[in-house]
């Protein structure tokens, strides 16, 4: 109970030494912004102050909050679904090797790659109210970096627990449930931490290529259209806030599995732990 | 009467081992190897790297196939003794799932046998408190040293009660006092539970410490050179490896060492001393 107690207090402490350091900076850095603009006399179209930013933020609360509804919901949606392809296509590849080989470098090249372009023609294949374009964009970028990492954690499993497995005579299907899939469950997590603010993103940015006005990337491009610099501003704030979002429950959804599974070792005995996103 | 007091432990007749036949990288790996070991005897393979110690424990343990020979494991087929989880085996690294915690570990060959919760959680407590673990059950892997680490995998490779253990180097990365610890330690499980054990080692103290034999094994190609009794007893401890006899025994492995693969023959009276080099160094420390 006590040693609980201790661990809670350190990570609280933990928490609260990583916090204050950026913090800081990021009240200096607003304090100096709205000081230039009050030196310099900046115009608002060039750089608003941030506490006009704030006021437009506040005073358009409900209204950000349902762009950020359209946005989120093109971002969870794409999520989702290319997560579960992903995860689908990557035991097809686990299953067949040939077709490993054929698409993984294609996968890894792909994300290396600004395929958001495509955008364009997926708009040009739908209605201009529908919302299945952006979301057919976000569940691609998804997938491709889903399927990279969970492909990898399925493939690269120690060989010494392949040849124990093979000693128990284990069958192809057990060695599947007992020693790939744990494997590859960090692999996904790291895959989503990835993924999730890569979703987000498109999904934004999805809007500029047109389709309908309602998600925060439409509407920050409206409203500076219309001049309204401060409230496209108050707009971007609310992008950032809903990334965050996103960022942050793919940590904790990562945090609450590792202190079940696969815990902070010192060594990893196989060397390579789950990889990052694109290699 | 049970099966396995009928029949050796291991039989290997003629068994050779060919990887990659054909191309530019063929290796004879081993070369007409016979072995047999008895019921309840304890047998080292000990050679430099690369005469074929680990092809022939994988051999024994079907996880590859012989070029040419037999091999009996208990009586039966490599295959067939293998599908009967006839031996565990256990390697240098402790090869632990970092996602189940220790007693999970010592229960998955059962888990793979279809045993029941109850019992596989039982037979792994009798396991783990073997191996002096008994507290550390619900512990995470990587939670332990790496000598607790060993006997948890130790204990998993003897938690379905198999007539027989297969070790490669299993000690190979131990600091030295943990080492002889978990000698001791090996020596006394397996007389408690009557297994047979053949035991991959780079080092001679060490095969001479456990063995009853002594298997000497030498490279390109991989073969059997020269077989050691080790007539020490049973009931070794500390003191054995203060001994006269255990000096004597580490010098003959040594000098089979030597001597492997050239068919000159020593002549004990005229060996010199400094040459045959210290006899607590093992093979590969030279
Ligand atoms: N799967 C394999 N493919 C090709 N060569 C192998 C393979 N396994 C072992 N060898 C070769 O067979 C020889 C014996 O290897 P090994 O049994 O591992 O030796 P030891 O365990 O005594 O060091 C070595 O030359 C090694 O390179
Ligand atoms: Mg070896």
């Amino acid at each position: 109970m006590t040693t609980a107690t201790l661990a809670v207090g350190g990570s609280a402490r933990r928490v609260l030494d990583a916090v204050w350091p950026p913090a800081l900076f990021g009240v200096a850095f607003l304090v100096i912004w709205e000081g230039a603009v009050k030196v310099f006399d900046l115009k608002p179209y060039f750089l608003p102050p941030p506490s006009s930013i704030w006021a437009e933020f506040t005073g358009n609360l409900t209204l950000i909050r349902d762009a950020a509804w359209v946005s989120g919901a093109n971002a969870f949606v794409g999520l989702l679904v290319g997560t579960v392809l992903g995860v689908a296509v990557s035991f097809l590849l686990m299953r067949f090797r040939l077709l490993n080989d054929m698409v993984t470098p294609l996968a890894i090249a792909l994300n290396a790659v600004p395929i958001i372009v495509l955008v364009a023609v997926f708009n040009n294949m739908f209605s201009s109210t529908s919302e299945i374009p952006r979301r057919l964009m976000v569940t691609l970028v998804v997938y491709f970096i889903v399927l990279v990492n969970v492909a990898k954690g399925l493939r690269q499993v120690s060989p010494i627990h392949l040849e124990l497995l093979r000693s128990y005579a284990a069958t192809p299907v057990e060695v599947i449930r007992k020693a790939r899939i744990p494997n590859a469950v960090p692999y996904l997590f790291t895959a989503l931490k990835i993924a999730a603010p890569a979703a987000v993103i498109t999904a934004f940015v999805a809007e500029y290529f047109g389709g309908p006005q309602n998600g925060l990337g439409s509407r920050i491009v409206s409203n500076i259209a219309a001049s309204r610099n401060a409230v496209a501003w108050a707009y971007v704030v609310g992008a950032c806030l809903l990334g965050l979002t996103f960022y942050l429950v793919s940590i904790a959804m990562e945090n609450i599995t590792t202190s079940r599974h696969h815990t902070s070792r010192g060594d990893d005995s196989r060397g390579s732990g789950p990889g990052g996103g694109t290699t | 009467m049970r099966s396995e007091l009928v029949h050796p432990a291991v039989a290997v007749a003629g068994v050779s081992k060919v990887f990659n036949r054909g191309s530019a990288n063929q290796v004879d790996a081993l070369v007409d190897v016979d072995l047999v070991v008895a019921p309840g005897e304890f047998v080292s393979l000990i050679g430099p790297s690369g005469c074929g110690k680990s092809t022939l424990l994988r051999l024994i343990a079907h996880l590859i196939e012989p070029s040419s020979g037999n091999v009996l494991v208990n009586g039966k087929s490599a295959s067939q003794a293998r599908l009967d989880q006839e031996y565990g085996m256990a390697f240098q690294q402790a090869g632990l799932f970092d996602w189940r915690s220790v007693a999970k570990n010592v229960e998955l060959p059962l888990e793979l046998k279809g045993w029941d919760k109850k019992r596989r959680a039982a037979r792994a407590r009798e396991m783990l408190e073997l191996v002096k673990l008994g507290d550390f059950v619900d512990h995470r892997p990587w939670q332990l040293s790496g000598g607790m680490q060993q006997r948890v995998a130790i204990a998993r490779a003897l938690a379905a009660h198999p007539p027989l253990l297969l070790m490669d180097e299993p000690f190979g990365a131990l600091d030295e006092m943990t080492r002889e610890h978990m000698q001791a330690e090996l020596l006394r499980i397996c007389d408690e539970t009557r297994t047979s054990v053949v035991f991959v080692t780079h080092s001679i103290p060490e095969a001479v410490y456990l063995s009853d034999r002594v298997v000497v094994m030498s490279p390109r190609p991989g073969r059997i050179t020269d077989v050691v009794d080790v007539d020490l007893g049973r009931d070794r401890d500390d003191d054995t490896r203060e001994d006269d006899a255990f000096y004597r025994k580490i010098i003959e492995v040594r000098e089979a060492l030597r001597n492997g693969g050239h068919d000159t023959t020593v002549d004990h009276e005229t060996v010199d001393p400094d040459a045959v080099g210290h006899p607590l160094l093992g093979v590969d420390d030279r």
